[in-house]
């Protein structure tokens, strides 16, 4: 250690520091707002649906991230107080317990947004029948199946990541979901476009033309708020197994607090772009912080 | 996973002298990192990255806003106090297009009318409505719902949209864009 140091010149790039005070606020802020949303879920019955439960499924990943971020600074500052030493077994399973939250985590965001594209996809082009595609007993039983395989992977994952075989598919499962999530959307906007274009053409109708942006900025939103705050750490992920000693690599290293602050931002942005914008649960929220108990 | 505890380890070492920032070893360790005769800028994988990353998340956007545009004829400007016409047309199913009448405020900004939408649901799913509205009338054994849209939300469209149980609906409106972005945040047909 002591000889790292010495050879780290002035041109070394200094670990960026985010503030501990910084740190927490924004991890509590995205754990209070997604427990927040499970609990309006579970308190209003008429937010029993299929969707909600995507939705909250979306929200539990998100705490779970900022769950992770919090307990890492928490031993870490334990560790630094003395309390918890360095090398114990103990520390290491513990360790070991809570990578494999962040990518359990981790996973559990990319196939909740997946499973939200779906329900959105079903819903457009099988509305007719979407009550019998997507009861809820089968929508519980996807969210079932979903959450014990990032289960399994995370553990898989966590135990055996020094070998690049799990690394590699992790990175690729990411911009492979994204790209899938992107071509369900675009599919619905075709839609759309294609049945705005019918009705553009009725006589009857007085459509104004305009250029829908919209639903462009909307998905822009989504994708790109996910892609900012997760993409940068699955590259530092990757950057550390395949080129640490590399000077340009250990740069980019160096801001990795920051981007553990970007991954538990998306927990807080994550409700504003999509359960918030539910009126019933909007209302729901009304009815629990304002309604006298 | 040790790439996660090295990359504590490591960079946490710069962080703080005493280096009790570290709180697991375990694999590998990191050399020494020189920094000698770097030909670019040391941030630049940093850099590269995140510009990378906004070219991408702008040009899909792009293509996106591509995508989207309705290509209807021009029309003029509808002044805010006419009426507008809100018109779903359920095209396999009904065979003629529900016309629907939605009053905007006149003082509202374009994106952040409150709009009125007919939904058709079931009989059963208008239970489950909150607010309710007259919508027009159609056969007797539809419902229309009309859900109003807050201000700025198009939520509510999708809201109202994904209750149609039949698969080729569109609405369209005049000035705020509703069909797009309405399809992004559906929420299921409440029909039971």
């Amino acid at each position: 250690e002591n000889i790292s140091d010495f050879s780290l010149n002035i041109t070394d790039c200094t670990q960026v520091v985010v503030p501990e005070e910084v740190f927490f606020t924004v991890a509590a802020a995205g754990i209070l707002e997604n427990l927040l949303i499970l609990i309006a879920v579970v308190r209003n019955k008429n937010l029993h649906l299929p969707m909600y439960f995507f939705i909250c499924s979306l929200a539990i990943s998100d705490m779970l991230g900022s769950l992770y971020k919090t307990l890492e600074n928490i031993f870490i500052i334990l560790c630094k107080m003395g309390y918890l030493t360095r090398h114990g077994d103990f520390e290491k399973k513990l360790d070991d317990a809570m990578d494999s939250m962040f990518i359990l985590s981790l996973l559990g965001s990319i196939f909740s947004l997946l499973a939200i594209a779906a329900d959105r996809y079903i819903t457009i082009f099988y509305a007719l029948r979407y009550h019998n595609i997507m009861t809820l007993r089968r929508a519980l039983v996807i969210l079932a199946i979903i959450w014990a395989f990032c289960a399994g992977s995370s553990i898989a994952i966590a135990l055996f990541s020094y070998e690049a075989a799990t690394i590699i598919p992790f990175t690729i499962l990411f911009p492979l979901m994204m790209f899938f999530i992107l071509c369900l959307y675009v599919h619905m906007f075709l839609l759309a476009r294609s049945h705005a274009r019918k009705i553009a053409s009725l006589p009857s109708s007085t459509v104004h033309h305009r250029t829908n942006m919209k639903g462009a900025i909307t998905l822009t939103i989504f994708l790109g708020v996910f892609l900012c705050c997760w993409a940068p750490f699955v590259l530092h992920i990757l950057l550390a197994r395949f080129c640490p000693h590399n000077p340009y690599c250990a740069c980019y290293m160096s801001i990795f607090h920051v981007n553990g602050t970007l991954i538990m931002c998306n927990a807080i942005i994550n409700p504003m772009i999509f359960a918030f914008r539910s009126p019933e649960l909007r209302s729901t929220f009304k009815k629990m912080f304002y309604c006298p108990r | 996973m040790s790439a996660l505890r090295l990359i504590s380890n490591r960079t946490s070492q710069q962080a703080l002298s005493d280096s009790d920032y570290t709180w697991d070893y375990e694999y590998y360790e990191y050399g020494p990192v020189s920094f000698e005769g770097l030909k670019a800028h040391k941030y630049s994988i940093v850099i590269g990255f995140w510009v990378g990353l906004a070219v991408f998340v702008i040009f899909m956007f792009f293509v996106l806003t591509l995508l989207t545009k309705t290509g209807a004829p021009h029309q003029d400007n509808a002044e805010l106090s006419e009426k507008r016409f809100h018109m779903n047309s359920f095209v396999a199913e009904f065979g003629r297009p529900l016309e629907s009448e939605r009053v905007f405020s006149h003082h509202m900004a374009e994106e952040s009318q409150s709009l009125f939408h007919f939904c058709i649901n079931e009989v059963d799913h208008m239970n489950k409505i909150k607010e309710t509205q007259k919508g027009p009338s159609l056969e007797s054994n539809t419902h229309f719902q009309e859900v109003p849209k807050s201000s700025g939300m198009f939520e509510e469209d999708l809201h109202c949209l994904t209750k149609f149980n039949i698969p080729n609906f569109v609405n369209t409106e005049q000035n705020s864009s509703l069909g797009e972005d309405d399809l992004l945040i559906s929420e299921p047909p409440i029909i039971l």
